[in-house]
């Protein structure tokens, strides 16, 4: 076994701590702005999860994923401000709405394969892109994004003091995406999508209709993807056209990457630790730390997507798997060593 | 009929400047298999390199400054695709899940070295005073630029089928699209051909970025995104690595945009995913493609 026989209880441990550290009187986690970042940061580790049953378990490079983040946080904000209704049948609505979109898109992107079904998923996604950008229908309020009525939320989920609640909020949904995604990657649906990433050619001989498994992970994928953007919508107060951008699609591709494709916790970890860093180095950018610099330096130090981008392509190039890949490679090292130096092989 | 005449003419203008971007990401695809991300930083390249040689060098904005503005944007935009092929791409030799990521790598990275130098705002690409006026064509005035987007995307069409039809390297090239494997079991040499045609796909998208800086008024680093996700769906229509699939699929993309963007505004890129969609559903192959590619 690769895993460390501590992973777990550490884990555990770290879960504990994050759930009553907010409610300490001491420590970091009772500052608002921790709670923000961290919320933050579990939400986007909770995507890059959904992305890595895509690309990591079933082998779709879909440049689209955005689209379905995008369409839970702004359906949940349209029906709570434009139609006032409450919260919770608006969420579930938009959830359902997604998935229904997520099976349109699939069918139709899933025709092709490989590079062109990249391709398409982007196509789709950037449309929907337009779509909120140009505020089509005067619902979506444009480039600007649409706030969400803080007078139809749930009171414990408004204002500074009350952050503390959206952290628990993130941590829940990110407990509950890892664990639904666990438990499809481990059911046979899910041993099927790895099957067609390694070889789709033997498993489709085997008698398994490949599309209709791909649209099986696509659906759940995007469905999971909407439930987190309506969590972003209650976390970061509105949703922003950003959410649909290709570049979210990207920074998702980026996280699974820096994390270790198909290991379920990579992607998680790695989403986290990107969401932090472009958080922490857009401040940097803001500091005087590279103020000294020449601009020729300084300039592109300042964008986080030159340090993100620079760290992905040495990922690509040099140390593929990330950093899961990296974990399991000195753990096998390790066990290795211990064999050979305690001579019970 | 005079609107008809004029977003006709505008249209195939646009269809121009997307048959540049999409004709390299089409042969760079067809050729190596490779989904090239880096492709729109080709564009911003060579439009910040036009940039250059026209407000440092030139100084001064005639037909012949910004012709040389578009030659060296090309050359720059060429430069630039073969440092990236040579740096990176061939070294994920075959590898083409990767050789994508890796040109979002570069994306990223070179997008946010030119929006660190020169910042986000667009700057204006000086044009020779004939850009603003314009002719009569039948009863329509149509703006006069658009005719040298159509120009230059002709005279680069020939340009590149001449190199494939009448050439070593071009047979090279075409042969490898069909098979690269047997090509290269006969012992030619088919990373030149790889080489070239980064070279002719970069000159093309530097080009094309000199035209759409005139185009859009200014140039900025942040015009890649979008020009390479029309790109991308030109090429998807037209059929993967077919150089006269794209000219046909930038066309009637262009047509099609600016002729919904008149009678229904805004709507122009929907409709395009909608055509996209539409063909993918009918001919997944493109319009001009092969089977089983």
């Amino acid at each position: 076994m690769l895993r460390w026989k501590y992973s777990r209880p550490l884990l555990g441990l770290l879960l504990l701590i994050m759930a009553v550290g907010p409610m300490l009187s001491f420590g970091i986690l009772r500052e608002p702005g921790i709670q923000q970042t961290l919320a933050v940061a579990f939400l986007y580790g909770a995507l890059a999860l959904t992305y890595d049953l895509l690309f990591g378990f079933t082998g779709l490079l879909s440049f689209g994923h955005a689209l379905f983040f995008a369409a839970g946080a702004y359906i949940t904000a349209i029906l709570i401000d434009s139609y006032r209704w409450p919260w919770y049948f608006a969420i579930p609505t938009a959830v359902i709405v997604s998935a229904v979109l997520a099976v349109l898109v699939g069918s139709a992107s899933l025709r092709t394969k490989g590079i062109t079904f990249a391709m398409v998923t982007l196509a789709f996604g950037e449309a929907g892109h337009v779509v909120i950008s140009r505020n089509f229908g005067s619902l979506t309020n444009g480039e600007n994004g649409l706030p969400i009525n803080a007078e139809r939320v749930p009171g414990i989920f408004i204002g500074v003091v009350n952050t503390k609640y959206l952290f628990w909020l993130a941590l829940a949904v990110l407990i509950f995406v890892y664990a639904a995604i666990w438990w499809v990657t481990q059911s046979p649906a899910g041993r099927v999508f790895s099957a067609l990433r390694d070889n789709e050619v033997r498993a489709s001989v085997l008698g398994l209709n490949a599309t209709r498994f791909k649209l099986l992970a696509f659906v759940i994928a995007g469905t999971l993807a909407s439930v987190i953007g309506a969590a972003m919508l209650l976390v970061s107060g509105n949703a922003a056209p950003r959410y649909a951008d290709a570049n979210t699609t990207i920074a998702l591709l980026l996280m699974v990457i820096l994390g270790g494709a198909g290991t379920r916790w990579g992607a998680a970890v790695g989403g986290i630790l990107y969401s932090i860093a472009s958080t922490r180095l857009q401040d940097l950018n803001q500091g005087k730390a590279l103020a000294s610099l020449p601009k020729i330096i300084s300039g592109p130090l300042s964008e986080p997507a030159f340090i993100l981008g620079l760290l992905f392509i040495f990922i690509v190039m040099f140390a593929p798997g990330g950093l899961s890949g990296a974990y399991y490679r000195l753990r096998m090292r390790y066990l290795q060593r211990d064999k050979s130096t305690s001579g019970s092989l | 009929m005079d609107t008809f005449i004029l977003i006709t003419i505008t249209g195939i203008g646009l269809g121009a400047l997307f048959f540049l971007v999409a004709s390299g990401l089409s042969l760079i695809y067809g050729l190596m298999g490779v989904l090239n991300f880096a492709h729109g930083t080709f564009l911003v390249v060579g439009a910040f390199s036009g940039l250059w040689i026209s407000t440092k060098v030139f100084a001064t904005a005639n037909t012949w400054t910004f012709l040389g503005a578009m030659v060296f944007g090309g050359i720059a935009g060429g430069i630039f695709a073969l440092i990236v092929e040579r740096l990176v791409i061939t070294r994920l030799y075959e590898r083409h899940i990767e050789q994508a990521l890796v040109t979002v790598g570069v994306a990223l990275v070179a997008g946010a070295t030119l929006s660190g130098w020169f910042g986000n705002d667009p700057r204006l690409l000086p044009t020779p005073h004939w850009f603003i006026n314009t002719v009569t064509v039948g009863k329509a005035f149509v703006p006069v630029d658009r005719f040298l987007y159509i120009g230059a995307s002709i005279v680069l069409y020939i340009v590149l089928a001449s190199i494939l039809r009448f050439t070593r390297i071009g047979l090279i090239i075409r042969a490898g699209v069909e098979n690269r494997a047997m090509v290269g079991a006969l012992g030619i040499n088919v990373r030149l051909a790889f080489s070239a045609v980064f070279f002719m796909g970069g000159f093309a998208a530097g080009l094309g970025g000199v035209l759409v800086g005139a185009y859009q008024n200014g140039v900025t680093p942040l015009m890649s995104g979008s020009w390479l996700i029309y790109g991308f769906i030109v090429v998807v229509v037209g059929g993967m690595g077919s150089l006269g699939g794209s000219a046909l699929a930038a066309l009637l993309i262009g047509v099609v945009d600016q002729f919904t963007n008149y009678y229904m505004p805004g709507l122009g890129d929907f409709v395009i995913v909608f055509l996209l969609a539409a063909v993918l559903l009918t001919r997944p192959q493109g319009l001009l493609g092969k089977v089983g590619r």
